[in-house]
């Protein structure tokens, strides 16, 4: 038995099916990650989650306990939004102990469940300042902290890092994760951003259009997407018609036929498959090419080693590639 | 910016401002001069009209009906209007384009005919108020309603109303607790321009006021319609009298609401 399951959820507004038929699991101190373009339904799936948004049927066990039925107020849930949400009249201790005040709790209590959660997020020096005169990454920490001091069976995390610049959203991505299993949270997370699923999360699970498309660990949805799709929303796959590929192979393929770029080498010219390289773009630490061969075009990544090594466009050069590298997909 | 500019810049404001505000500052001479007649400046200068306004039971009486009619149409309108928007922007925010239909109709009815209504719908049960000063006030709230409504509105987008609503109750607040904790600390700005606005629209409201009432309750405006036979320096006197209150008024809330960040 799973710490949450949930089964069979459903949910439409008026004719448009949100989603259907959701079926997934997460285990105790787990981070799960739904991962998906926007509109899939994930934001609305955490939504239901959190008792937000009603559900039209299915359950959501948590610990055994079927959440359907039971207000926001009960679920003993913490979110975490793209916006902050943080509440402008109060100071960023007042936002903390929100949750704890509602418990009512002995106010030293609070004031020492507070400090400690501050510590954890390394705002402890900021208690006294208002929403307004905080970062976007300050916010959203005190967000985080103020969702953890209610000690919840599950945090949910709306896309909490969209709203950041990029330097910031690495460290807080780091952070989030570090404090997720120092705790053993159980947290559900919702991104469309396919680097931050890979990075963060122990397992990934792929929406698209309202269904789960794929399950699994990182590693498993990153080399063997199971349908074009999930090709193409995890990297930067080539996706291959069977013709194709058999062309590139001098194999019969029954179905497409999915490539990474950085599986295909390249070679000098006159091994391999001939191709002409079209064009380059510098991602950075990989130089990404776009190839010619065969009547089709491909991408290749190369580790981007030195500047001598660059190939220019309109060269002669050959491919190589490793059968064991490709992967049908429907 | 180039100092050609910052020159022009600063006529073209100073010279609308002087254009605005030369009528009152010609009632304001009007008013404490003895006679203003056929020079070009007055005659002399006197408080004569200021002290005998400030003396006369009768505007001191209207000033008070006024002060009353006002704050209890205010009053009205935050303990009634207050949680009907709290209610649509959270739970049926499509009602919103029927509220901003609505909230044109009392500039769009003309007061004469809306008064009529208003005179009928009041004299009959449940609600007898005609010929009382309580049919101004359930009046002037529907006046003051465009006002408060998009003040506060702008109030609730600009704070993410639902966002912070979901994070109190997640956090165990029940809705209540959550609209009062949370929400309503965050729409003071919103409620303090509405209240601001409609007052000072409220305050000078004339028509209703005599077409309502009329005599039997003198508020301020009223007063002045009376009196316009009388000498034209004293009801200057009463202009400007009028215009300081609420600028006084103005005053005291915004120094209330700047204390408070």
């Amino acid at each position: 038995m799973s710490y949450l399951s949930v089964k069979q959820l459903n949910k439409h507004y008026g004719q448009t099916q949100v989603f259907e038929n959701i079926d997934f699991s997460a285990d105790e101190g787990e981070l799960v990650t739904l991962l998906g373009p926007s509109g899939c339904g994930k934001s609305t799936l955490l939504r239901c989650l959190a008792g937000l948004t009603p559900v039209d049927s299915g359950q959501i066990l948590l610990q055994g306990q079927n959440l359907v039925p039971l207000a926001p107020q009960q679920r003993g849930i913490g979110m975490v939004f793209q916006s902050y949400a943080l509440f402008p009249n109060m100071t960023v201790d007042g936002n903390v102990a929100f949750g704890l005040k509602m418990q009512k709790l002995p106010a030293d209590e609070i004031r020492r469940r507070v400090a400690e959660v501050l510590d954890l997020v390394e705002l402890r020096e900021y208690a006294t300042r208002y929403p307004h005169q905080l970062s976007g990454g300050q916010s959203q920490r005190v967000a985080l902290a103020r969702s953890l001091v209610t000690q919840p069976r599950l945090l949910l995390l709306d896309e909490p890092l969209s709203a950041l610049d990029a330097r910031i959203r690495k460290h807080l991505r780091d952070q989030i994760r570090r404090i997720q299993q120092e705790l053993r949270l159980t947290a559900i997370f919702v991104t469309h951003d396919q680097e931050e699923a890979l990075t963060l999360s122990d397992r990934v699970v792929l929406m698209n259009k309202g269904k789960i498309v794929q399950n699994g660990t990182a590693e498993i949805l990153y080399t063997q997407p199971i349908n074009a799709f999930a090709a193409g929303f995890i990297g930067s796959y080539n996706v291959l018609s069977a013709q194709q590929a058999g062309l590139l192979t001098g194999r019969t393929w029954q179905k497409q036929v999915a490539i990474r770029p950085e599986s295909i080498v390249l070679v000098p010219a006159g091994q391999g498959i001939d191709a002409t390289i079209t064009s380059h773009s510098l991602l950075g630490n990989v130089i990404r090419y776009h190839v010619q061969t065969l009547g089709f075009e491909l991408l290749v990544d190369v580790l981007n080693r030195s500047v001598a090594d660059l190939h220019p466009n309109g060269a002669l050069v050959g491919l190589q590639l490793d059968i064991s590298t490709l992967c049908e997909v429907a | 910016m180039s100092r050609l500019e910052n020159v022009y810049h600063r006529s073209v404001v100073t010279v609308m401002l002087l254009l605005l505000l030369s009528p009152l500052i010609a009632t304001l001479i009007y008013a404490f001069s003895t006679q203003w007649g056929s020079t070009i400046l007055p005659e002399g200068l006197t408080l004569k009209w200021m002290t005998q306004l400030w003396q006369d039971p009768r505007f001191l009486l209207a000033l008070a009906h006024s002060l009353i009619i006002c704050f209890g149409a205010l009053v009205l309108s935050v303990v009634l209007v207050l949680p009907l928007m709290f209610v649509i922007a959270y739970y049926f925010p499509r009602l919103d384009s029927v509220m901003n239909i609505l909230i044109l109709l009392p500039f769009a009815v003309p007061p004469v005919v809306s008064s009529v209504g208003l005179l009928q719908l009041y004299s009959d049960g449940p609600l007898v108020l005609t010929g009382t000063p309580w049919i101004l006030i359930f009046c002037y709230f529907t006046i003051a309603l465009p006002f408060i409504y998009r003040a506060i509105t702008n109030n609730m987008q600009a704070i993410h109303l639902r966002d912070l609503m979901d994070a109190a109750q997640l956090l165990g607040a029940s809705t209540w607790q959550a609209a009062v904790l949370v929400v309503l600390p965050n729409l003071r700005k919103g409620c303090m321009i509405a209240l601001l606005l409609s007052f000072s629209f409220l305050i000078g409201e004339f028509v209703f006021a005599n077409l309502l009432v009329g005599d039997r309750f003198e508020t301020l405006q009223v007063y002045l319609y009376n009196m316009r036979t009388g000498s034209g320096h004293f009801t200057s006197a009463l202009v400007i009298s009028y215009f300081l209150v609420v600028l006084l008024l103005t005053l005291v809330a915004n120094m209330v609401n700047k204390g408070k960040d």
